[in-house]
């Protein structure tokens, strides 16, 4: 056994720092740094400085545009980009619907989708949830119905991440009606600018306009926007949930996250927060490994299953732990909260500057938990597919 | 021994949840949080008219002499349907430091917060302060005109809609508490949004003219007469959170029995009734410390901190557990604002922010 990289995983390592300290958009990284929120534009920038570098397919093959990087590389590139500070590189085009449409999807469609997202000159949106459907996903309701060469779509979707500013939507539809209620799904791209799509927001309890409910009426979609079968969408679904769970764990993110954390701490002769965050120290630690090891597996020829839950579970819980802390450490300036949006003209309070974002931060992380498949059915997950309970 | 409410602490809380029951729902609520003071006045006149607003004042000053014990009552109950109304600051901070006090102008300033007329705040915190109010960096001088006040203070809870606030400051290396006009010259504030919807201010002194009529207290009069309102603010918050508890497992348990995932309604799976009665565990042991204290608030120092320490730290952890499984369990809804159990989250927090974190209480129990 060896924990450490290899000599070109370093050589890697170095050209993706230096990658982040030339050309991650000052700007965005100015907001980052500082807990403003970043706008569409600034999101897109950063995207955009990604793809120019050509590293947007971190995670594709390179027959399909991507780098072909080794899973070691893809774990380099995610933890160096959390570490810099980096806002997520958004899932839905590039770890979601692409690797979906070069595995099932047709020429024509390959063509069509894969470069956008490459690009990043198409922003897409996941239409998974339904206000019915959520743990229990199969259960969904969404109808679309063949009319010749036309797909009539009628339904509605819910918690749709950043709906409002997508350009194209992907989304798990009943095309029939099955005693088996995974069968009747399949999986349909949908432009967002069709008749009878409605996006209305959801406000968190941050004050965030975040995720949406998304209403669709009639929406009449080609049927040349189908991926691979009909009825075959869930078997596409759960293709995909594989390929999103890298990453989850957040682990550089968290790392920066915490050496934040402690040199706050350092200044406040509280033992018992120094306790906690010696605590989470630790499990960041045994989280990092955990990823680690899983990621050794794959590189040789394993399919870790199940196991890679415990990174859903354990990451969240760890994002979720750090936000909290930072709340303990502003003390009784946690009381005052302004919104997402800062305090904007308005002076700001006295007490520590991390305040104000911190409380932001441990509402808007409470979401970790639920999405993505809630923690609880993460459990599940492990309990029948790795307990064999 | 007994561990029992009477039948008049009864009668309180039967007709508190009456009101909160038929008059405070969740909509009325966002509604009040909307408007410009904050809170709904003619609801603060009612509760004048039903007396609520005189509770714990001596029955010198015209109240009706009741303990931390009918406050409990009161906050718990106005914790489960989280009213906003500033009864904390105007009331209980502010009415005990006048109550216990021996100042010339007590009994009608009682009168004009106790008739609903007007509200003052206690201004007892500032910046780095760390919970440590026997010292201020404000200052109250001597003048040829009488006296000067200079400073800032932070956090004043509803202090944006306070027309008087009870300043700390110092006088000749004493504390002195100070009635000081927020209209007055030299005074001004900036209202800051707190996280569970109300305000609080920052308030700065600038050469304000005083004269010797504005002093409340002196030395250790002073410092006394806060450590007396906020244990007594303190027990009344722990309560109010422990209404919020309740509320946060009633309202988990409805929804998990409505909610059908998978065929079945969720709460027919094990592991979310665990969670919910550990919620409801959360809320008892709670209740347990909430009256050990409020029984000891008579008592020696020592075993009167220890007593408060212990709530208060526990109130923080188990508040904080307690709402973030509501919020967990009602999955995402539990994330969305318009619906009322991620308020509860946000008025734990900010419960927990106040008079010392779990933290902080912890650290002093462990010294005390």
């Amino acid at each position: 056994m060896e924990i450490n990289f290899t000599d070109s995983d370093i050589k890697f390592r170095d050209e993706v720092k230096a990658f982040l300290k030339d050309e991650y958009p000052s700007h965005v990284k100015h907001k980052q740094d500082n807990g403003i929120e970043l706008t569409k534009q600034d999101m897109i920038d950063f995207h955009k400085s990604v793809s120019v570098k050509g590293w947007m397919g971190y995670n594709w093959p390179v027959e399909y545009g991507g780098t072909g990087w080794t899973t070691t590389q893809i774990y380099i590139f995610q933890t160096e980009c959390g570490l810099a500070g980096c806002p997520p590189l958004l899932a839905f085009g590039v770890s979601m619907v692409g690797p979906v449409i070069y595995t099932f999807g047709n020429e024509e469609q390959k063509s069509k989708y894969l470069p956008d997202i490459l690009n990043f000159d198409t922003w897409w949106c996941q239409g998974y949830s339904e206000p019915g459907s959520g743990s229990d996903l199969a259960s969904l309701k969404t109808k679309a119905i063949r009319d010749g060469d036309e797909y009539v779509i009628n339904g509605s979707k819910t918690w749709t991440t950043l709906a409002q500013n997508a350009d194209w939507i992907f989304c798990l539809v009943r095309t029939e009606t099955t005693a088996i209620k995974q069968e009747g799904i399949s999986f349909i791209l949908i432009d967002m600018d069709n008749p009878g799509i409605e996006v209305k927001p959801i406000i968190t309890i941050d004050g965030e306009h975040e995720v949406n409910s998304v209403f669709f009426t009639d929406v009449r979609v080609p049927a040349a926007n189908l991926i691979g079968e009909e009825g075959k969408g869930w078997t596409y679904a759960k293709f995909l949930l594989a390929h999103e769970r890298f990453g989850i764990a957040a682990v550089g993110g968290s790392k920066r996250s915490l050496a934040r954390l402690k040199d706050i701490v350092s200044e406040l002769d509280n033992p018992i927060l120094s306790r906690k965050v010696t605590q989470l120290e630790i499990n960041l630690s045994s989280l990092e490994i955990t990823e680690l090891r899983l990621l050794s597996a794959l590189e040789n020829g394993a399919h870790p299953g199940a196991e890679s839950s415990i990174l859903k579970i354990r990451g969240t819980e760890i994002q979720q732990e750090l936000t909290e802390l930072y709340v303990e450490a502003a003390g009784e300036y946690a009381l005052i909260y302004p919104g997402p949006h800062g305090h904007g003209d308005n002076a700001m309070p006295a007490g520590p500057e991390h305040a104000p974002h911190s409380v932001s931060k441990y509402l808007n992380m409470r979401k970790t938990s639920i999405y993505g498949g809630s923690n609880e059915i993460q459990k599940n997950i492990i309990s029948k597919h790795v307990l064999g309970v | 021994m007994n561990l029992n409410y009477s039948d008049e602490q009864q009668m309180l809380r039967d007709q508190v949840q009456k009101f909160c029951d038929a008059d405070y729902s969740f909509n009325k609520r966002e509604e009040i949080l909307k408007s410009d003071l904050g809170y709904d006045a003619d609801l603060w006149k009612l509760f004048s008219e039903l007396g609520w607003l005189s509770l714990p004042f001596s029955e010198e000053n015209g109240g009706f002499g009741y303990g931390p014990i009918e406050l409990s009552v009161l906050f718990e109950e106005f914790g489960k349907v989280l009213i906003v109304e500033p009864y904390l600051s105007t009331i209980v901070l502010s009415g005990s430091v006048l109550d216990k006090s021996n100042y010339a102008g007590r009994a009608d300033l009682i009168e004009s917060i106790t008739s609903g007329g007007s509200h003052i705040s206690l201004a007892y915190l500032e910046e780095g302060s760390k919970n440590n109010y026997a010292f201020a960096n404000a200052s109250l001088t001597s003048s040829d005109n009488g006296l000067v006040l200079n400073g800032t203070k932070a956090l004043v809870l509803n202090g944006g809609n306070a027309s008087k606030l009870i300043v700390s400051a110092m006088m000749n290396d004493e504390l002195v508490l100070v009635m000081v006009n927020t209209d007055a010259e030299g005074v001004s504030s900036i209202t800051y949004p707190t996280i569970d919807g109300q305000s609080c201010a920052e308030i700065s002194f600038e050469n304000v003219q005083l004269d010797e009529s504005v002093i409340i207290s002196k030395g250790s009069e002073s410092i006394d007469l806060l450590d007396n309102a906020i244990n007594i603010a303190t027990l009344c918050i722990s309560a109010e959170s422990i209404g919020c508890m309740i509320a946060c497992y009633k309202k988990t348990v409805e929804y998990t029995k409505s909610r059908e995932q998978f065929g079945q309604p969720i709460s027919n799976f094990q592991v979310l009734q665990h969670k919910m009665v550990d919620m409801f565990i959360e809320s008892e042991v709670c209740k347990s410390l909430l009256f050990k204290a409020m029984l000891e608030c008579e008592s020696n120092e020592v075993t009167k901190n220890k007593s408060v320490s212990a709530l208060k730290a526990q109130i923080g952890l188990s508040g904080k557990s307690v709402a973030q499984d509501a919020v967990q369990l009602h999955g995402g809804m539990g994330v969305s604002d318009e619906m009322s159990i991620g308020h509860y989250l946000k008025k734990l927090i900010a419960v927990d922010a106040l008079f010392g974190n779990s933290n902080y209480h912890l650290n002093k129990y462990s010294q005390l």
